[in-house]
């Protein structure tokens, strides 16, 4: 497509501003992570660093419980996402290629469940949680991911089964093949990138979740990277180089994984919300 | 589509009954609670009726709760909403490195909240922070700004914060509903000599307008849902002025031990919610009819 000099201009000019909007927050976090402390709190803020220190990194790893937090945070994470994924890929196939009555109402129920205010059934979960004996659990944090993760997976899902011919289907069904097999040998392989982003939503929501975490779990030992990091904001003295160390650390693995499948989550985002 | 009803329903069953475990019966035990008398957890209660209903309505610190909720509400809307049509027209062209660009934008929608939450409470502060130096080297103001001490201020902050998470989020489905435009319509309103602007007014803003609904209710349910951003920076404060309908429950239940109140406005907020979300998908449905 040919483009107008202003269109040009005016296209430059906020690509420019949105590439600074997003991406100036993580180059001031990051790069002031690696600066002294004095350089940190100064009254004329620097771009560049002007000392280099690893200190805060150090301390982050050596004398809290930082990286205790980080292992919590993947074992829940990943759980959650598998546990997701084993749940959201047969609902999203029977929801969308078989018929089955009470489909329609489901659906829509999902559909609800996806704008449902969370805080709403904090309290009484966090009662539920109590007699059942899964407060202070790590299970407990992995069924509330998953739960939270469960409608917009299934959702997402959609669209890539949407995306498969029927034909090839029908002549595996023809090949005399059950509906298990199908699913298991020709359906899976072919929305891998769909299982992919899927599986990379609900890592991530459970990697960011704070609110029912932060009721749910009490000991120290049992913390994820959110709630254990915001008991480090609430003290009295902020400690910035140590929190700027530590935002740097939480940012990693979701950076990681998204270099990974980012492609396809965005692309299963997209074309979710076009069919 | 084949029909296997056996087969479909063990498909379905894990995924609903854990959502009826886990949202849909302590939906009804909110709704229980808040007719009890129950201030610990455990503890037993005794029915007394809508009596929390009553105090709960005549409280004008439910009222302004309200009040925060629908400023915050309208504000994020229309901030969001702005910044991802800005996005989605720009990656929407074609330059180099757009393919990456259309990948990374949403990286302010991936990192934790509690990382967003440091970093913008660090640029946003009076010592060491870029915002207050920036906006002084640019004219606007003559001295630092205590972004999070009046009501206002905070509530202005707060707004930008969330809406720099989730603007990437939304611009991307705004792209989806951009790219669904037939590209030789605006090859033939070129070819009739329609400028750039033209060919926004006429077809793309009416093509894209059902999307931008959709996107609008999805946009307000989900902030109105925002609870952590607001508690870890202003807890609700200065004064209340960020006390949103999540803050309030959260603080009735959490903070003051009345988990019957709170369950009563929670009730009275999904009510809202759902309500609102009901009349704006007719309300939409009934627009894409016509």
């Amino acid at each position: 497509m040919r483009r107008s000099w202003q269109m040009n201009i005016a296209l430059t000019l906020s690509l420019v501003f949105l590439g600074l909007l997003i991406l100036l927050p993580f180059w001031w976090v990051v790069s002031s992570s690696f600066k002294e402390s004095q350089e940190i709190i100064s009254r004329t803020p620097t771009m560049v660093p002007h000392s280099f220190t690893l200190q805060h990194f150090q301390k982050l790893l050596g004398s809290s419980d930082y990286p205790v937090y980080m292992l919590n945070s993947v074992i829940v994470s990943t759980i959650s996402a598998i546990i997701t994924l084993m749940m959201a890929v047969p609902a999203a196939y029977a929801f969308f290629r078989m018929r089955f009555p009470g489909r329609e109402v489901m659906y829509r129920t999902i559909l609800l469940a996806y704008a449902f205010p969370s805080i709403v059934v904090l309290i009484p979960l966090f009662g539920m949680f109590v007699r059942l004996g899964l407060v202070d659990t790590l299970t407990g944090l992995v069924i509330i991911n998953v739960t939270f993760a469960l409608p917009f997976s299934i959702w997402m899902l959609r669209s890539f089964f949407a995306g498969l011919p029927s034909e090839i289907e029908e002549a595996a069904v023809m090949d005399g093949a059950s509906t298990l097999v199908i699913l298991r040998r020709v359906m899976i392989p072919l929305i891998m990138p769909g299982i992919a982003s899927v599986g990379i939503f609900a890592f991530i929501l459970s990697w960011t979740e704070y609110v029912f975490t932060s009721v749910l779990i009490v000991s120290d030992a049992k913390r994820t990277v959110p709630v254990g990091f915001s008991g480090i904001i609430g003290q009295y003295q902020i400690d910035w180089g140590m929190l700027l160390a530590g935002a740097s650390f939480a940012v990693l693995p979701v950076i990681i994984l998204f270099s990974l499948v980012g492609r396809w989550f965005v692309g299963g985002l997209t074309e979710g919300a076009v069919k | 589509m084949r029909r296997s009803t056996p087969l479909a329903i063990a498909f379905v069953a894990p995924a609903m009954l854990l959502l009826a475990g886990i949202l849909g019966w302590p939906l009804i035990s909110a709704v229980i609670l808040s007719l009890q008398n129950v201030r610990a957890i455990g503890s037993g209660g005794e029915m007394i009726g809508l009596s929390h209903y009553g105090k709960v309505l005549s409280d004008p610190t439910f009222w302004g709760a309200g009040l925060n909720s629908l400023i915050w509400v309208v504000a994020n809307a229309v901030v969001q909403t702005i910044l991802a049509l800005i996005t989605a027209l720009a990656l929407q062209q074609n330059f180099p490195g757009v393919r990456i660009a259309r990948t990374w934008v949403i990286l302010t929608w991936i990192v934790p909240t509690v990382v967003t939450v440091i970093v913008w409470r660090w640029l946003f502060s009076s010592s060491g922070g870029m915002i207050n130096p920036l906006l002084m080297q640019l004219g606007l103001i003559e001295r630092p700004i205590g972004f999070f001490n009046t009501p206002a201020t905070a509530m202005a902050t707060l707004i930008f914060i969330n809406s720099w998470r989730w603007f990437p989020f939304i611009a991307l489905m705004m792209l989806a509903g951009l790219t669904r435009i037939p590209s030789d319509l605006y090859e033939a309103a070129r070819l009739d000599g329609a400028n750039s602007w033209r060919r926004f007014t006429r077809i793309t803003w009416p093509l894209l307008a059902p999307t931008l609904g959709v996107l609008l209710v999805i946009g307000t349910l989900l902030s109105f849902n925002v609870f952590d951003i607001i508690w870890l920076l202003t807890s609700g404060g200065p004064a209340g002025g960020t006390r949103t309908l999540p803050v309030l429950i959260y603080e009735t239940a959490f903070k003051s031990y009345n988990l019957s109140e709170a369950a009563t406005i929670s009730v009275l907020a999904t009510l809202l919610l759902m309500s609102f979300a009901l009349l704006a998908t007719r309300h939409i449905s009934r627009s894409e009819a016509t």
